[in-house]
């Protein structure tokens, strides 16, 4: 029996009600359980904690790095600004944490970039890179101002306008300018100017609905901008040399080919010969000569630029003037072109 | 005015779509823009090329959407986009494998549109994604192009055969199978074959030669695709016409019009009603086109003897063969099926299968059915007879289960209905004994192998075996040993009993209209015949309907005295008076001259109308069954079934199995089976009242037992007293019946198994 009421008394003690004192903790619950536990270390991943502050030139690469591949647009742009600010704060005889040639091709697809501030942000950029470094990298360049020439948006033209500007003014120094006589750079790019000024449909003949929009729409204010442009850029490829032609009259008769046996200054000296890389059509050959792209220019373009400078000068004001510095860079750089191919 | 809501790229003139839709409504106006972006286009191009495994895609405009812009586009523009397909054309076939998946499968996309679009031609596609699709380690893009390249090939078949374009295809996979025979890049050769056959598309011999070349590869995988072709290809074919065929519901045009007139009339209303009567015309048209002569894959083979030998001794005779026995067994049912099908001579076939056949080789009923499919009338009886002793002593002996033995006799059956010398008499004459076997399986092949012999060659069973008809035949000389070789005068089978049937009618017609029954009506013969050219009409007309009971016959011939006997009736009395009487005294070369002359007569002097082939082909089964009324209805039944299987449908381990299957069912059947017919356990009920209570629900009687369990008990008194009442000599007669009964083990007996 006894055992019996020992179970009824604990029986009964389930649906007694616990009684509740002041300044006492609260009795837990029956299924209640310890989840605190003790440990030596406690680990969080993903946090790199370091004693001492990064390395100009380590954040310098991260804020590259941030600037090329991030997704969101400001974040671009910050780390633009901040690439800007560190270059120009820089010493003057200090060399770059990260050498140009590096960080060129990792930005230049930024020229196509969709948000107008990271292109603002970019050229600023650009136009702080030594320009000795340039030079190589023209090709690649070209690639993307070319792309940014023909783009939908009216925004990207021009900033590709304005980055050709300055890859024209800082690769100029250089004997035989690679921008005009790198691959497809002489006739591809006037191929583009040619479209973006809306002079290439002056090949067929359409009706004078069609002719020239340019003018109209939006684009129109760029229109001298353009002209500009294509001015600098045709006197880059049909000016007279005249360093080289000092540098000829430096050395005597007899070292007259004195400059071809002597170590190339440029790189990739036997690229026109194109050993190793696919087949080129007209497009994208190597004009190196002055004669060659006089003549190029003269057969394929030469009608539809002095067509277009026509009306531009009869647009009068900032188009027309810019038409007349273009006709006249034409005429210094054909003078001497005879006309037979 | 309202402002106009414009899209966020529109805002930034990015707007490829905008623009594409702008071009296709006026090309001209839009030349400027469109030249832009293909410069844009080609510019990109360039950025590419320097570097195709980057993404290139951080600006607003992808060259993934350049792509697709100027495709869409291309032939507003043709001269200026000349250059386009082939730079398409080189990006995929040069990067493929690095390209990132979205911009692939848009340049493939592309590269179809433009073939849509008549820019590029069928064949410089294929050309192109060939190659890409035997090549490229990605999975998707090889799904992708596998489709593309089925589409397009189906596109260009559709409206006529383009043979041109077929034969570039179909050498291209040939080559590709014989180039690399170990490879499995073949496989794609086989599954674009496999498909194109079964759409009907490829339906010539050259399909069956690249199949044929994927039989014979070193690859297991191109071999089984091979294979399998040949087995299944052509059921698979006609399986989807079938399902094709059933798809099309039709539409009913009466309640469409009836529609058209209530309805209110809209110009879609019209449309639509204008496509309704354009598909059914088109449905019409299609159902009386003739049908299209489709050759079985295995009829369109060249140097059929070539290729089974070719297959035998590569894979099966071959011991450094990688095939498993799955494998293996797939080239031989291959093998015998081609052997049996175009009676080829490999002798060393059948000593291969030796080894093969015991009980306990996995999967012996396919080589018992492989076996019998490879037998036919030209294979030596020597070779066959060492292996029909094989089987009888392996499979059928009283040691042996119930289902192994009902094997045995029904592949040694299969085996002797296409080669019958290959038995010799006592061996017959044992495995006949079966048919008193209580395994009901074995008892049906113990039968089917003595009626087989009855009619194939008598002389070897036992002459209380024999039958009645086979013994009278013997008698009479009508049936005679065949040699080996031996082959029937050339004839057509039952044109006898077309004419036979053809005179009838012709008398029941003149009956009809008074006229003396003999006598010749040619101008009304004729224009009969002409009524009776086609099949449908025919086959209304004649048989009104009616269908022929067979159980009928014995009456029917019974009151023989009427005047005017039915078409019917002259039939069956002719064919059974044929069957019953055969012991004329009439010398049998006689009665062979006169019924080739017979033949002659109608078939040399009249053109058959499909109508007439098909009366024919009727008249031929209903004699057959008429000849085996002796037996019961299953045996009939069997006997329809057995002649309703072609000659070129392949003989499976099914059938060789029969009635007993040979592996134990599993659980889960089992159990089904124990729960069948018990209905569901909610309330409780004996087994007896669920069974008796579902019968009921469905209407049946009860059995005799439950009849006398429920009959009353006053009623049963007179017979309990009756058995009181027998007297000693009955009731001694009872009980010696009982012990006789059980000494023999049952009704049946226990003589066989």
């Amino acid at each position: 029996m006894g055992s019996s009421m020992k179970k009824k008394r604990d029986k009964k003690k389930d649906f007694q009600k616990p009684k509740l004192r002041l300044g006492k903790a609260k009795a837990k619950a029956d299924n209640f359980t310890d989840t605190s536990f003790k440990a030596k270390a406690i680990i969080v991943n993903q946090q790199s904690l370091s004693t001492s502050a990064p390395s100009s030139a380590l954040q310098f690469s991260h804020f590259l790095s941030l600037a090329s591949s991030s997704k969101s647009e400001t974040q671009r742009r910050d780390a633009l600004a901040y690439l800007t600010s560190q270059i120009s704060t820089k010493p003057v005889n200090e060399p770059l944490p990260i050498p140009a040639t590096v960080i060129l091709p990792k930005l230049l697809s930024l020229l196509l970039d969709g948000s107008t501030s990271v292109r603002t942000n970019l050229l600023k950029l650009l136009a702080l890179l030594p320009s000795g470094d340039i030079s190589a990298h023209a090709e690649t360049a070209l690639l993307y101002i070319r792309a940014g020439m023909t783009h939908l948006a009216a925004d990207i033209r021009r900033d590709a306008l304005l980055a050709l500007e300055w890859l024209l003014t800082s690769t100029s120094s250089n004997t035989n300018d690679p921008v005009v006589s790198c691959p497809g750079g002489w006739v591809k790019t006037l191929n583009c100017f040619m479209t973006m000024l809306g002079w290439a449909a002056s090949k067929e003949p359409t009706s004078w609905t069609s002719a020239s929009k340019a003018s109209f729409d939006k684009t129109g204010k760029m229109f001298p901008q353009q002209l500009t442009v294509l001015a600098h850029f045709i006197r880059a490829g049909l000016e007279e040399d005249q360093t080289g032609s000092i540098h000829y009259s430096g050395f005597g008769f007899f070292q007259l080919e004195n400059r071809h046996m002597m170590m190339p200054s440029v790189p990739n000296a036997f690229a026109h010969l194109n050993l190793f890389g696919r087949c080129r059509d007209e497009e994208g050959e190597m004009y190196v000569d002055r004669e060659d792209r006089q003549r190029v220019f003269h057969r394929v373009f030469m009608d539809a630029v002095e067509k277009g400078i026509e009306r531009a000068k009869k647009e009068a004001g900032e188009a027309g003037r810019a038409g007349a510095v273009l006709q006249k860079v034409l005429h210094d750089g054909m003078a001497d072109f005879d006309g037979s191919d | 005015m309202g402002k106009k809501r414009v899209g966020a790229l529109e805002k930034v003139d990015a707007d490829l779509s905008n623009l594409q839709y702008k071009i296709r409504r006026d090309p001209r106006s839009y030349n400027e823009e469109f030249s832009q972006q293909y410069r844009q286009y080609q510019t990109q191009r360039d950025i590419f090329l320097a570097n195709p495994n980057t993404d290139a895609t951080n600006g607003i405009v992808s060259f993934k959407d350049l792509i697709d812009f100027v495709a869409h586009v291309a032939d507003c523009y043709l001269e200026a986009t000349k250059p386009f397909p082939e730079e398409l054309k080189e990006i995929l076939t040069l990067h493929h494998a690095e390209l990132e998946s979205e911009l692939r499968e848009k340049i493939v996309g592309s590269l179809v549109l433009l073939r849509r679009k008549d820019i590029i031609d069928s064949t410089e596609l294929l050309n192109t994604l060939f190659p890409i699709l035997v090549s490229t380690p990605s999975k998707t893009l090889r799904t992708l192009l596998y489709q593309k390249i089925l589409g397009d090939l189906r596109t260009s078949n559709s409206k006529t055969k383009n043979h041109k374009l077929n034969r570039t295809i179909q050498t291209a996979l040939y080559n590709l199978l014989t180039s690399d025979r170990t490879s499995q890049k073949g496989l794609w050769a086989v599954k674009i074959t496999r498909e194109l056959w079964k759409r009907q598309i490829w339906t010539d011999s050259k399909a069956v030669e690249i199949m044929k070349e994927a039989s014979l590869a070193n690859n297991e995988k191109v071999i089984g695709g091979g294979v399998r072709f040949f087995l299944g290809g052509d059921k698979e074919r006609e399986d989807k016409e079938d399902e094709v065929s059933g798809e099309e519901e039709a539409i009913d045009m009466g309640k469409l019009k009836h529609q058209a007139l209530i309805n209110k009339k809209t110009k879609k209303k019209a449309k639509t009603m204008e496509r309704a009567v354009d598909k059914v015309k088109r449905d019409r048209k299609k159902k009386n086109a003739p049908h299209p002569l489709n050759f079985s894959a295995l009829h369109l083979l060249h140097d059929p003897q070539g290729f089974a030998e070719n297959l035998f001794q590569k894979h099966l005779q071959n011991s450094k063969s990688k095939l498993n026995l799955e494998q293996k067994l797939l080239v031989l049912q291959l093998v015998s099926r081609l052997v049996g099908l175009h009676q080829l001579t490999i002798i060393s076939l059948y000593s291969y299968f030796i080894k093969y056949l015991t009980p306990k080789q996995p999967s012996v009923t396919s080589f018992l059915a492989s076996l019998a499919q490879a037998t036919h009338k030209f294979v030596p009886p020597d070779a066959l007879e060492p292996l029909i002793v094989k089987i009888a002593n392996e499979f059928v002996s009283e040691a042996s289960a119930s289902e192994v033995a009902a094997a045995g006799l029904n592949a040694i059956r299969e085996i002797c209905v296409r080669q019958p010398m290959a038995m010799n008499d006592t061996l017959l004459q044992d495995l006949v004994m079966y048919r008193k076997s209580k395994d009901k399986g074995t008892m049906m092949a113990a039968k089917g192998l003595l009626s087989l012999y009855r009619e194939a060659n008598p002389d070897l069973l036992k002459k209380r075996d024999r039958g009645k008809t086979a013994s009278m035949g013997i008698k009479s000389g009508a049936i005679q040993q065949r040699r080996f070789g031996e082959e029937d005068a050339g004839g057509i089978e039952g044109l006898e009993l077309l004419e036979e049937w053809k005179e009838s009618e012709r008398k029941r017609k003149r009956a009809e209209r008074g006229l003396p029954e003999l006598g010749t009506d040619e101008e009304e013969e004729s224009s009969e015949d002409e009524q009776d050219w086609e099949v449908a009409s025919n086959s209304s007309s004649d048989s009104g309907g009616w269908i022929n009971v067979e159980s009928d016959a014995e009456i029917e011939i019974s009151d023989s005295d009427d005047d005017k006997p039915s078409a019917k009736r002259v039939k069956l009395d002719k064919t059974v008076v044929k069957d019953s009487t055969p012991a004329e005294p009439e010398d049998p070369a006689a009665a062979k001259k006169e019924n080739e002359d017979k033949i002659s007569k109608l078939a040399t002097t009249k053109i058959l109308t499909p109508a007439d082939l098909l009366k024919l082909q009727e008249l031929r089964n209903s004699a057959a069954v008429a000849k085996a009324m002796g037996g019961n209805r299953i045996q009939t039944a069997r006997l329809k079934e057995m002649m309703a299987r072609h000659a070129d449908d392949a003989l499976t381990a099914d059938q060789i199995e029969g009635f007993a299957k040979l592996q134990k069912n599993t659980r889960e059947e089992k159990i089904a089976m124990a729960r069948e017919g018990k209905g569901d356990r909610n309330e409780h009920k004996s087994t007896q009242a669920i069974r008796r209570a579902k019968k009921d629900s469905e209407g049946k009687s009860t059995t005799n037992k439950e009849k006398s369990r429920k009959k009353n008990f006053l009623m049963t008194l007179g017979k309990a007293k009756y058995k009181q009442k027998r007297s000693l000599v009955q009731t001694k007669r009872v009980l010696q019946g009982h012990i006789e009964r059980a000494k023999r083990g049952g009704k049946r007996g226990n003589i066989g198994m």
